[in-house]
């Protein structure tokens, strides 16, 4: 049973539910374990993995060995080393579990058999894809000219659950400030918000 | 003349999982029955005995979110120490309990106390979720630090031990916690051999947990160590006879017979009331607590 996916078809990629009943043997899935990789600097990376359940973070080492995390998936949300799985080349990035993980592996004989029972999957396919370049240009011109609050507070409207699901340390990664920065910003929203004369 | 309420189900401790690494739990509910059928005991865990080794760095919960229900910790072995953003905290050692309304919202660190951490030991509580109804949800988070020498004990007749009541009312003795709905809530302490009848109104959601020894229930059904008996509502007395010194936890509420809307630490009524939960607490509206 895969319900987020099933939907994520039928209502992203156009299918009927008769048209999912015909790709779902064709489907792969993978339990990753906490702590597990699915992708590792030097693989060359052969799958998009879509969550059903968990979170996947993507992440690439500095010099120092300091983690730069990308991107975070949670449920519904698709993580990958595109550029690796489309040029065949050696990845720089890692992607790991940071809670026990069901993922869908999409791979191109997956998407072709999708093709195949609905022709119009790869236009909405493509659109997914346009709309995930837009969401890093979004995140590009944040890293460069966004106040560290007005990062946070985009990223939680994003991912409204994360807070409660991932450590600190790693949203401060994502958002590219430090983790006293963080805390600094999140201890502001509070004074501003909350009513109290704790502060 | 009352009639007997019988078993609904019987269930018997499962696998055991950390909550933080401080709580070592066995989820009986949700995992017996769903919140709509407990309502309105939404979540139980309970830390069956287990000892923990002596540490410097105390175990337990990081800063977390509640908001919509009150959170009810019991301690019948072990010291726990508790801040809440709203200003609440304090110690809760054996016998002692911990009554906290989230309410409109709080959040809080749960961890075993640090001089208690150094020693460590024996290690046995209840955490359990009371649902609020509807209009008290957004109400003002507050704390209730109940100790044990303020819980009313009733002696029962027989020598067959006593009643500690924590939160409603026995024979006409009250208990020490205030509640936004009818609940009851006792420590049931037997002899070997002693033996009670207990009653609620049939309606009520009832339950107990046998947090030490053995007894049995209606005159044939054995609750052994650790299992959550449930309740039907067919009728109003049950009688628990026990068959070792035994401590049981008694749990009676009145349905609220709202719609529930949970989302990991916030307990609605309505999904949308559920979003707000989450963006209040990511800008900041619960305010703020040092991890």
């Amino acid at each position: 049973m895969l319900p987020n996916f099933k939907r994520h078809l039928i209502e992203k990629g156009g299918l009927s539910e008769t048209q999912f009943q015909q790709v779902e043997p064709f489907l792969k899935t993978r339990m990753v374990a906490k702590g597990d990789f699915l992708l590792q600097q030097g693989d060359i990376c052969n799958h998009s993995f879509f969550v059903e359940q968990g979170v996947l973070r993507f992440y690439a080492l500095n010099k120092e060995g300091k983690e730069n995390i990308l991107q975070f998936a949670t449920e519904n949300w698709i993580v990958s080393d595109r550029g690796s799985v489309f040029f065949q080349e050696p990845s720089t990035y890692y992607i790991d579990a940071v809670e026990d993980t069901l993922t869908v592996m999409l791979d191109d004989d997956f998407m072709s058999e999708v093709a195949k029972v609905n022709p119009n999957f790869r236009a909405q396919n493509e659109r997914l894809l346009q709309n995930h370049i837009r969401h890093l240009y979004k995140r590009i011109s944040q890293l460069l000219g966004a106040t560290a609050k007005e990062r946070y507070l985009d990223f939680v409207n994003m991912y409204p659950d994360i807070m409660l699901r991932v450590p600190q340390w790693m949203i401060a990664s994502y958002l590219g400030i430090t983790p006293e920065s963080l805390s600094r910003v999140r201890k502001a929203l509070a004074k501003e918000n909350f009513n109290s004369d704790l502060f | 003349m009352m009639t007997t309420r019988t078993i609904e189900k019987v269930t018997k401790p499962g696998t055991p999982h950390f909550v933080g690494d401080g709580f070592r739990v066995h989820n009986f509910i949700p995992g017996t029955s769903t919140m709509q059928r407990m309502d309105p005991f939404i979540m139980l865990d309970y830390n069956s005995k287990y000892n923990f080794p002596a540490t410097n760095s105390p175990k337990g919960v990081g800063v977390h979110p509640h908001r919509g229900f009150e959170t009810v910790t019991i301690a019948y072995k072990g010291r726990v120490e508790h801040n809440d953003s709203a200003g609440g905290g304090g110690v809760i050692g054996e016998g002692d309990v911990q009554w906290m309304t989230a309410a409109s919202g709080v959040l809080h660190k749960e961890y075993h106390e640090t001089e208690w951490s150094k020693t460590g030991g024996e290690f046995q509580m209840v955490q359990l979720w009371v649902n609020l109804p509807a209009k008290d949800k957004m109400s003002e988070p507050k704390y209730q630090a109940i100790v044990s020498k303020e819980i009313s004990k009733i002696d029962l007749p027989n020598s067959a031990g006593a009643i500690e009541i924590i939160a409603g009312e026995y024979k006409g003795t009250k208990g020490a916690a205030s509640t936004f709905s009818p609940i009851n809530m006792f420590n049931l302490k037997l002899n070997k051999g002693g033996k009670t009848e207990l009653s609620f109104p049939s309606n009520y959601t009832t339950a107990i947990l046998m947090v030490e020894g053995e007894a049995i229930i209606n005159g044939v059904t054995r609750a052994a160590e650790d299992h959550f008996i449930m309740f039907s509502n067919d009728g109003e007395s049950f009688t628990v006879e026990a068959a070792s010194d035994a401590i049981i936890l008694v749990l009676s509420g009145e349905p609220l017979n709202e719609p529930i809307a949970a989302h990991g630490p916030f307990v609605m009524n309505t999904k949308e009331e559920l979003v707000e939960a989450f963006q209040d607490f990511n800008t900041g509206k619960f305010g703020y607590l040092e991890g």
